[in-house]
C-alpha cells in the first residue's frame, strides 16, 4: 500500500525566517500520530504543509479556530461539510435549517457534550466550547484524514483526554499536535518530536524514553 | 441587526408601493446606443476650451476644503460647546448645491459662491470628525509637556504628532469628495466641469461629454499623486492666485440678502404673526409635506438597492471571494462606481429613462452601492478563514464572510442613510419631486424666503434621520465600536 | 505657519475691484448651449462697437441665475424674457425695458404633442389634454411655464400637476420639443419662434410632432437695463444703449434671435405678464 502522504527534505520559508529545516516523514493510511515540540518548534507548519498536500478528503482543526461568532453553534459545525452540497442548499440550510443535518450532527455534539444551545451564536460560548466546536466541525466533515492544530489546548484534563481519544477513533487517519506530552504518549501509536524545524525523533508512542523527551524540551 | 434589516427592506416596500418608477422613455435603447458609442470614441478636441473650467474645479475643490480645514479646525477646539455642534450639525446637513443655490443670490455668480459652498457644510463636516479624533487621542504625550504652556503649543506637541496621519488620511478624503462637489456645482451655473457636462449630456454630445468625464476620472485616480501635502500648499497658493482676479464681495447685496430676501414674506410686508403662520402653514402644506414624503421614499429605496448592489458586488473586489487578479477589475469597477457623482448618474438616468423616481433611485444606489460595497471588500478581506471546508467561494461568502462583516456592513449602511437622504433631496432639482424640486423651484421664483425655509426643513429632516441612524448603530447587538467615517 | 498666512496675505491682496469701465450683459438660456454663446458673442461685439466700450457676455445656466445676477449688479443689462424680465425689474428698483423684438408684443406660445396621443389640432383650448404627461419649459419662462399654466388653471380650474399624469420641467425650449418629440411628454408647450425656427431648419419630424393649440398673444422679451447706470457710465447712457439696440439691422445677428428687429419698450408693456404671474402666484 502506497504511503498517504511523504514529505522529503522538506524546507519552509518565511521571508528570511526558516521554520521547517529539511523534514522528512511518510505517513500511512491507518496511523494515528501525535506531534510534540517546544514551541516555535515548526508544529504548526508542518500540519499545515500535509495538509496542503493531502489528496485524500480531509479535515483540519485549526489553532485558530476561525469560527464565525454571530453563526450559530449548528451553522458553524455544518461548515465542515458545505462543499458537498449545492450552493443553494447551503443558501437554504442558513436560512431555515434541515432536519437531516441536525440528525446527522447530533452523535458528534453528544460525544463532545455540547448537545445543548443548538442555535446560540457560538461567540457567545465559553472558550473551551467554540474549542470543542471547531473540532465537532472537523468531525462532521467527511473526511478520511484528520488533522488538528493543538485541538485540546483549552479543556481542562480530563475532557481533553476523551477528546483525543475520540478523535483518534473517529477518522481513520489522524495527526494531532498536542502540547501534552503525557496525552501524546498515551493515546497516539506514533509521535513525532520537532525541534528548531527538525525532526527530533520519530518512533512508537512505546519506545519514548524519559531521557530523549528531556532533550527534546531541553534549550 | 436583523430587525433593522427588515426594517429596511419594508420601508423600501412600502416607498416601492407608493413610488412613480415609470420608464417614460420610449426609445431609451436607441439613446443608450448613442450614448455607449460616445463613450468608446470620446472627443478630446472638443475639450479644447474647458481648460478654464478644469482649473476653475480644481480651485473651488482646493480653496474650499482649505478654509473648511482651517475653520473646522478652530471650530474642532470648541465642540464641546453646545452652539458649535448645533451649527456644524446644520451646516453639514445641508447639501454643497443647496449651499450653492442659497449663496448664488448673495455673492453672485463669481468663484467665492462656489468656495463657500464647499468650505461651509465642509467646515461643519472636519469640526466634528477633528473633534472626535482629538476625543480618541492618546492623552500620554500630553503628561509631559509643562502644564504652563499655552493651549496651542501643547496642542502641536502633544496632540498633533499622534494624530497627523489620521487627520492626513480623513482630510485627503475630504478632498476627493470636494473635487466630486466642485465638478457638480457646475450643474447650477458655477464655472466647473459639470457646467460643460450639463450641457453636453443635455445636448447629446455624448463624446465630448465622455472625454470630459474620463479626464475627471483621471484627476480622481491620480489623486495619490499629485495630491501629496508638500505638493498642496503650491496647489492651494496656485488656486488663490488663479481665482483672486475673479473674485468680488458685495457687502450691499449681503446685507440685502439677509434683511430682506430670505426674510419671510408677510413680515416683509410689515404684517403680524397671524401672516406669517399662513405662510408657514401654506408652505408646509403645498410644498414641504410632498418633498419631504418623496424624498423619503426615494431615500428608502436607494437605501435598500445600495444594500443589494453593495453585497452582490463587494464579493468581487474581495481577495478572498474573488481571488488575485478577479479582485482588481472588481475594485475597479467599484473605483469609478463611487467616483462617479450620484447627481450626474442621476442626470445621465434621466436623460435615458425619463423623468421618474427609477433613475433617482437607480443613481443613488449605483454611487452608494460602490462606496458601501469598497468598504465592505475590505472587511471581508479581514476576516479569518477556515483552512478546510467552503473552498467555494459562494459557500465563503454565505457562512463565513456575510455573518462576520454584516454587523459592520449594516452599520456603514445606516450611516450612509443620512447622506442617501441629503443626496435624495437635491435629486429634486432634476424634476423629481423631492425637496429639491421645491426649493429649485422657489428660487426660480426669486421666492427665496421660501427657499431658505425649505432648506431649513429639509436640513432639520436630515439631523432627524442622523440621530435615528446613531440610535438603531449603537443598539445593533454585538457590534464593538464602529469607525464609520467614510 | 508662515506659508498659511502668505495665503491669506495673498487671497486679500490679490482681489482687486474691477476697476476697467465694462458692460456686462446675459441672458436667459431658453435653447442650446452653443447657439447662445454664438448669438450673444455676436452681440456683445456688435454692442462692444456702436457704445465704443468693453461689452462682455455672461453666460447663465438658468433663468433664475440670470434675475439673480441682475438684482447683484454683476450684470447690468440683460434678454429676459417677459416673467423674468418682471422679476428683474421688480427687485432692482429703477430699472427699465429699454427695447423687445417686433414680434414679442404678440408672443405666442404653442402647445405640442407626440402623435401618439391621436390629438389634433384645435382652434380652442385642447382640453383633452388632461390626463396625459406634460412638460413645460423653464420654471421661470414666460411662454414655456407662465402663458401655458394661466391657460391651464383658466380652462380646467385646477394647477396643472392636478390635470396631468405628470408634469416636468425641461429646463429650456429646444429640450421641450426633444422631449415631446422623442415621446418622454406626450404633451408640452414651447416658445412659437423656437419652434418655427427648428422648423424652417429642419429639425422638426412633422410625422411624430403636432402643432395642438396656439395661446392669444401677450407680451414677451425685453432688454432690460438697470437705473443706476448713469452713474457709473455717464447720463444718456440709457437711451445709448437702446439706440444700440434698435439700430441692430445686421440681419445675421437679427436671424439669430430671431427677430426682425428690436423695437423700444417700456416697463409699462409688460403689465399682464405681473398680473398673471401674480394670478397663478409666481409673482407675488
Amino acid at each position: 500500500m502506497p504511503p498517504l502522504l511523504e514529505l522529503n527534505q522538506f524546507h519552509h520559508h518565511y521571508g528570511q525566517q526558516e521554520a521547517l529545516k529539511g523534514v522528512s516523514l511518510t505517513l500511512r493510511r491507518g496511523e494515528k500520530v501525535a506531534l510534540i515540540g517546544p514551541s516555535g518548534a515548526g508544529k504548526t507548519t508542518l500540519l499545515q504543509t500535509l495538509f496542503q498536500r493531502a489528496q485524500s478528503p480531509k479535515a483540519f482543526v485549526p489553532q485558530a479556530q476561525a469560527l464565525v461568532s454571530r453563526l450559530s453553534l449548528f451553522h458553524n459545525v455544518y461548515m465542515g461539510g458545505l462543499d458537498h452540497h449545492s450552493f443553494w442548499y447551503n443558501l437554504l440550510n442558513l436560512v431555515w435549517p434541515q432536519e437531516v443535518e441536525k440528525r446527522r450532527m447530533r452523535p458528534i455534539l453528544r460525544s463532545l457534550g455540547m448537545e445543548q444551545r443548538l442555535f446560540d451564536p457560538i461567540g457567545t460560548f465559553s472558550g473551551g466550547e467554540q474549542q470543542r466546536a471547531a473540532i465537532a466541525r472537523a468531525l462532521f466533515r467527511p473526511a478520511e484524514l484528520l488533522l488538528a492544530d493543538e485541538p485540546v489546548s483549552s479543556l481542562d484534563p480530563q475532557r481533553a483526554e476523551e477528546v483525543v481519544e475520540l478523535l483518534f477513533q473517529q477518522k481513520e487517519t489522524v495527526i494531532l499536535s498536542l502540547h501534552s506530552v503525557e496525552l501524546a504518549l498515551a493515546k497516539a501509536q506514533r509521535v513525532i518530536a520537532l525541534k528548531a524545524g527538525k525532526i527530533f525523533f520519530d518512533r512508537a508512542a512505546g519506545f519514548v524514553s524519559k531521557q530523549v523527551l528531556k532533550e527534546l524540551y531541553q534549550r | 441587526m436583523i430587525y433593522a434589516s427588515f426594517l429596511i427592506l419594508f420601508l423600501a416596500f412600502l416607498g416601492w408601493v407608493f413610488a412613480d418608477l415609470e420608464v417614460s422613455t420610449l426609445e431609451p435603447w436607441a439613446e443608450l446606443w448613442r450614448m455607449l458609442s460616445g463613450a468608446v470614441t470620446p472627443d478630446f478636441v472638443s475639450l479644447a476650451d474647458v481648460g478654464q473650467s478644469l482649473f476653475n474645479t480644481l480651485a473651488f475643490a482646493l480653496v474650499g476644503t482649505f478654509l473648511g480645514v482651517l475653520a473646522g479646525g478652530a471650530l474642532a477646539f470648541f465642540f464641546h460647546w453646545r452652539l458649535v455642534r448645533y451649527a456644524c450639525a446644520y451646516s453639514r446637513s445641508i447639501h454643497e448645491l443647496f449651499w450653492a443655490l442659497l449663496l448664488l443670490p448673495v455673492v453672485g455668480l463669481n468663484p467665492l459662491c462656489g468656495i463657500l459652498a464647499i468650505a461651509i457644510p465642509y467646515a461643519g463636516i472636519f469640526a466634528k470628525v477633528y473633534a472626535e479624533i482629538l476625543e480618541e487621542a492618546d492623552p500620554r504625550p500630553l503628561q509631559a509637556i509643562p502644564s504652563q504652556a499655552d493651549p496651542f503649543t501643547r496642542f502641536i506637541y502633544g496632540y498633533l504628532p499622534g494624530l497627523w496621519k489620521e487627520l492626513k488620511h480623513y482630510t485627503s478624503y475630504r478632498f476627493e469628495c470636494a473635487l466630486r462637489s466642485s465638478a457638480i456645482l457646475g450643474f447650477i451655473g458655477l464655472p466647473t466641469l459639470g457646467y460643460h457636462l450639463e450641457t453636453w449630456f443635455r445636448e447629446g454630445h455624448y463624446a465630448s461629454a465622455f472625454a470630459l468625464l474620463y479626464v475627471y476620472y483621471a484627476l480622481i485616480f491620480s489623486l495619490s499623486i499629485w495630491a501629496r501635502p508638500k505638493l498642496v500648499v503650491w496647489w492651494v497658493m496656485l488656486a488663490l492666485w488663479g481665482i483672486s482676479k475673479e473674485v468680488s464681495f458685495s457687502l450691499e447685496n449681503t446685507v440685502r440678502f439677509f434683511t430682506v430676501d430670505i426674510l419671510p414674506w408677510p413680515l416683509r410686508q410689515g404684517k403680524g404673526l397671524e401672516a406669517f403662520g399662513d405662510w408657514v402653514w401654506d408652505i408646509v402644506k403645498n410644498q414641504a409635506w410632498e418633498g419631504a414624503l418623496n424624498t423619503f421614499i426615494l431615500t428608502q429605496m436607494a437605501l435598500a438597492l445600495s444594500a443589494g448592489v453593495a453585497l452582490f458586488l463587494f464579493p468581487w473586489a474581495s481577495q478572498a471571494l474573488a481571488g488575485p487578479r478577479l479582485k482588481y477589475g472588481g475594485r475597479f469597477l467599484l473605483v469609478v462606481m463611487r467616483s462617479t457623482p450620484e447627481y450626474l448618474l442621476a442626470y445621465v438616468a434621466i436623460q435615458l429613462l425619463g423623468p421618474s423616481m427609477l433613475p433617482a433611485i437607480l443613481a443613488l444606489s449605483i454611487h452608494n452601492g460602490g462606496v458601501l460595497s469598497h468598504l465592505a471588500s475590505l472587511n471581508a478581506d479581514q476576516v479569518q478563514l477556515d483552512l478546510s471546508a467552503a473552498k467555494k467561494s459562494g459557500n465563503r461568502y454565505l457562512y463565513e464572510i456575510l455573518p462576520s462583516i454584516y454587523g459592520q456592513f449594516m452599520a456603514f449602511l445606516l450611516y450612509r442613510w443620512e447622506i442617501i437622504f441629503r443626496e435624495s433631496a437635491i435629486l429634486g432639482i432634476l424634476g423629481v419631486y423631492s425637496l429639491g424640486f421645491f426649493i429649485d423651484s422657489a428660487i426660480a421664483e426669486d421666492h427665496l424666503d421660501v427657499a431658505f425655509f425649505l432648506i431649513g426643513i429639509s436640513a432639520t429632516l436630515n439631523l432627524l434621520i442622523d440621530q435615528a441612524s446613531r440610535k438603531i448603530r449603537r443598539g445593533l447587538k454585538g457590534s464593538t465600536v464602529f469607525k464609520a467615517r467614510a | 505657519m508662515k506659508r498659511l498666512l502668505f495665503c491669506c496675505a495673498v487671497l486679500f491682496f490679490l482681489v482687486p475691484p474691477s476697476f476697467a469701465l465694462e458692460l456686462r450683459f446675459s441672458a436667459i438660456p431658453d435653447q442650446d448651449m452653443d447657439r447662445l454663446e454664438q448669438r450673444f458673442n455676436q452681440v456683445a461685439s456688435y454692442l462692444s462697437k456702436a457704445l465704443r466700450m468693453k461689452v462682455a457676455y455672461i453666460p447663465v445656466k438658468s433663468y433664475a441665475a440670470s434675475v439673480s445676477a441682475f438684482k447683484n449688479n454683476q450684470i447690468q443689462l440683460a434678454w429676459f424674457g417677459g416673467l423674468s424680465g418682471v422679476q428683474a425689474r421688480l427687485a432692482v428698483q429703477g430699472s427699465q425695458a429699454i427695447a423687445q423684438g417686433a414680434e414679442d408684443q404678440k408672443f405666442i406660445t404653442y402647445f405640442i404633442a407626440h402623435h401618439s396621443t391621436g390629438l389634433r389640432a384645435t382652434k380652442n383650448f385642447p382640453t383633452a389634454i388632461a390626463g396625459k404627461t406634460f412638460t413645460f419649459g423653464s420654471k421661470g419662462s414666460t411662454s414655456g411655464r407662465l402663458m401655458p399654466e394661466f391657460y391651464i388653471r383658466k380652462y380646467f380650474h385646477q394647477t396643472p400637476r392636478k390635470v396631468f399624469q405628470r408634469v416636468g420641467f425641461s429646463g429650456d425650449h429646444s429640450k421641450t420639443i426633444a422631449l415631446v418629440q422623442a415621446g418622454v411628454y406626450q404633451v408640452g408647450a414651447v416658445n412659437y419662434q423656437v419652434y418655427e425656427k427648428e422648423r424652417r431648419e429642419g429639425r422638426l419630424d412633422s410625422k411624430k410632432l403636432i402643432l395642438l393649440w396656439k395661446t392669444p398673444f401677450y407680451p414677451d422679451y425685453n432688454w432690460t437695463i438697470r437705473g443706476d447706470v448713469e452713474q457709473v457710465y455717464g447720463p444718456g447712457f440709457i437711451q445709448r444703449v437702446q439706440k444700440a439696440l434698435i439700430e441692430m439691422k445686421d440681419p445675421k445677428l437679427l436671424q439669430s434671435f430671431p427677430r426682425s428687429a428690436f423695437i423700444q419698450a417700456d416697463n409699462s408693456l409688460y403689465a399682464p405678464i405681473l398680473e398673471t404671474g401674480k394670478a397663478i402666484g409666481i409673482l407675488r
